[in-house]
């Protein structure tokens, strides 16, 4: 069974005419132990998502379950903030500056009465380790951390809880290339030892390849292809995937000089046109999709793909553009 | 005589012993992409603002030729610098914040040609609009009136790039010119750099830390690393066989993990020796001094002792 169901999701920031639709109808699941890799360009709604996800903004519309239990109201019930957790993309800004890092890592437990105060420390002490820093750190605060440090100590701090889910938002984008390397190798082993699943939320594509198991492309608030990870990489099928996959700069010097470039930019989300939303920059429209909105199909090979053109072929084609 | 020479530049900060940079140097020729790579705090920024002259106050040039076509950029007599801005631009990181918030589009590209060509208000005007045109913007005439925030990021780039070859450069310097943009209209900025590179034959120093983009752009590459040179070659030299450590690091940290021994330490600019001494995993007395660039393989240099003493940094 999946520990998370994500199902008709809708956010919409702002009323009437100024109304922005964010995520226009999500449907997505997450099994223990997972990684959900949530790929997509800025203001595709990929981080609105996972904060309907956790709880830090209500949905307009739409159903959150997890564990067999749907979710309501905003914040949910306190052994549902105990079991989902969130890492934010600037440890910098997320952590209390005030704080030293044994208080920053005691913090939530105390919030959440989950512990007795002589356990607390106990837990600290354990996972501070886990994420592969000493004791010698607990009367830091944040600005004697590097950025990597912090983000471990960022992590740790939604680990403490144990969390069954840890939504991580962009998690290493502010890091250098170098340390994101190990702060992967850390998500990655933690996983292996405490089966926690990651909603790993991210722009850069080759990072969710290292530490997703499937992954889901995120266009205009909606998802237009989710699939294995490898599939997704090795054969994407919708035209964004595609377009989103060949733009990312590779260090293969015999593939030089061979993307597609789309046309254009990706619209407002508040004045979408009717249809398809990646409609006047896709290579493949037709009429259909000016008119109707795709649905996300499942394909034989188990991906689910929105795309007129891969899901309906026959169909799509009948009418020249 | 290439296009523009940067040998031995060193900068640092005033009242301090350190430098910033040390003993910089790189060449570009005509119509030719020099990436310049490093992660954050190699002194990339530092050394393209010391090129245009822009050095922030408190921190001074303290060694060091940039030349333009075999001119020296620096006057000897005073220490300033020559004005360039016709021959040399820049575009910078974060397009939106670049441009002037308060006034329309238009008008900042055409006041830009007004200073630097001496033009008159209704020929820069009219440069200004052609400039805009000639960048792919659709509905130029919509975007010459509009104010920078009414424009996406992507179209922002595109106004700045608009903006620095309104002035028929020789060299432009483009910081992380694409690093707050989305990869697809990222492809869409690198064709145009592209494009505009061999219409006009100017040479780009391209600054970035994506070894990625590198790829994608450069036709030789220099990769700095605490304010020093570690290696410059050919692209396919330096990616087939980086001869430093500090590039062979870098590469592996974008495909595997690394030796821990090599992480997590920032750049220490105080160190006396090689600026990678306190993490590279080979080193050994010799590297307690400062090591020259030397050439290894034709084309092909690297700051490194190992290749000499015979020790070529393999595991």
């Amino acid at each position: 069974m999946a520990l998370l169901e994500v199902r008709g999701l809708r956010k919409s920031f702002g009323h009437g005419r100024n109304r922005v639709p964010a995520v226009r109808g999500v449907d997505l699941e997450i099994a223990p132990g997972e990684t959900l890799g949530l790929v997509g360009e800025s203001g595709c709604g990929k981080t609105t998502l996972g904060r309907v996800v956790v709880g830090l903004q209500a949905a307009t519309e739409g159903e959150i379950i997890f564990d067999g239990e749907t979710l309501d109201g905003k914040l949910g019930k306190p052994e549902y903030r105990r079991r989902v957790q969130m890492v934010f993309q600037h440890p910098s800004q997320s952590l209390n500056r005030r704080m030293r890092v044994a208080t920053t890592l005691s913090e939530p437990l105390r919030l959440l009465h989950a512990s007795a105060a002589d356990q607390v420390a106990e837990r600290v002490d354990v996972v501070l380790r886990l994420v592969g820093l000493g004791p010698d750190y607990l009367r830091r605060t944040p600005r004697q951390l590097s950025g990597g440090q912090q983000q471990r100590i960022a992590i740790a701090r939604a680990l403490m809880p144990e969390p069954d889910l840890v939504v991580l938002d962009e998690p290493t984008s502010s890091l250098d290339q170098s340390v994101r390397g190990r702060i992967i190798a850390l998500l990655r082993s933690i996983q292996d030892e405490r089966g926690v699943a990651y909603l790993f939320i991210s722009h850069d594509l080759s990072t969710v390849r290292k530490i997703a198991d499937r992954v889901a492309v995120m266009y205009l608030g909606r998802i237009v292809e989710e699939a294995p990870t490898e599939q997704v990489f090795e054969d994407p099928q919708h035209p964004y995937t595609k377009a989103l996959l060949s733009a990312v700069p590779s260090m293969d010097l015999d593939n030089r000089g061979t993307r597609i470039i789309l046309e254009g930019e990706t619209p407002s989300p508040s004045a979408l046109p009717q249809g398809c939303s990646f409609q006047d920059r896709c290579p493949l429209v037709h009429t259909r999709c000016r008119t109707e909105q795709p649905t996300l199909i499942s394909l034989p090979d188990g991906r689910r793909v929105e795309c007129f053109a891969v899901t309906s072929p026959s169909q799509a084609y009948e009418v020249n553009p | 005589m290439s296009l523009l020479e940067v040998d031995g530049l060193t900068v640092g900060l005033e009242r301090s012993p350190h430098s910033l940079l040390r003993e910089v140097g790189f060449t570009v020729e005509p119509g030719e992409v020099m990436g310049l790579v490093g992660e954050s705090g190699s002194g990339k920024t530092m050394a393209s603002l010391a090129i245009m002259g822009l050095l922030p106050s408190g921190i001074e040039q303290r060694g060091g030729t940039v030349r333009l076509e075999g001119r020296d950029l620096m006057d000897s007599g005073t220490g300033e610098i020559h004005r360039t801005a016709n021959q040399m631009t820049m575009i910078f990181q974060d397009p939106r914040s670049a441009l002037n918030p308060t006034m329309r589009i238009g008008r900042q590209i055409a006041r830009v040609i007004e200073t630097n060509q001496n033009a008159s208000r209704e020929k820069a005007r009219a440069a200004a609009l052609a400039a805009l045109s000639h960048v792919g913007i659709p509905g130029a005439k919509r975007v010459f009136r509009a104010y920078p925030h009414q424009l996406s990021g992507g179209m922002c780039q595109r106004v700045m790039i608009a903006m620095a070859l309104a002035c028929k450069p020789r060299i432009l310097i483009a910081d992380e010119p694409t690093t707050a943009l989305d990869v697809t209209i990222q492809a869409q900025i690198f064709d145009l750099i592209n494009d505009l590179v061999q219409e006009t034959g100017c040479g780009v120093l391209f600054i970035t830390h994506d070894l990625g983009a590198i790829a994608e752009m450069c036709d030789r590459v220099t990769v700095l690393y605490g304010g020093q040179v570690m290696e410059t070659g050919s692209l396919r030299g330096v990616f087939t066989q980086p001869l430093h450590p500090y590039t062979q690091f870098l590469f592996d940290a974008v495909e595997r993990e690394v030796d821990p021994r090599v992480e997590e330490k920032g750049a220490n600019f105080a160190l006396a020796g090689c600026r990678f001494g306190h993490r590279c995993p080979y080193v050994f007395e010799a590297c307690g001094q400062f090591p020259p660039l030397r050439t290894v393989i034709e084309g092909h240099r690297s700051a490194c002792f190992l290749p000499e003493e015979g020790r070529i940094g393999a595991p």
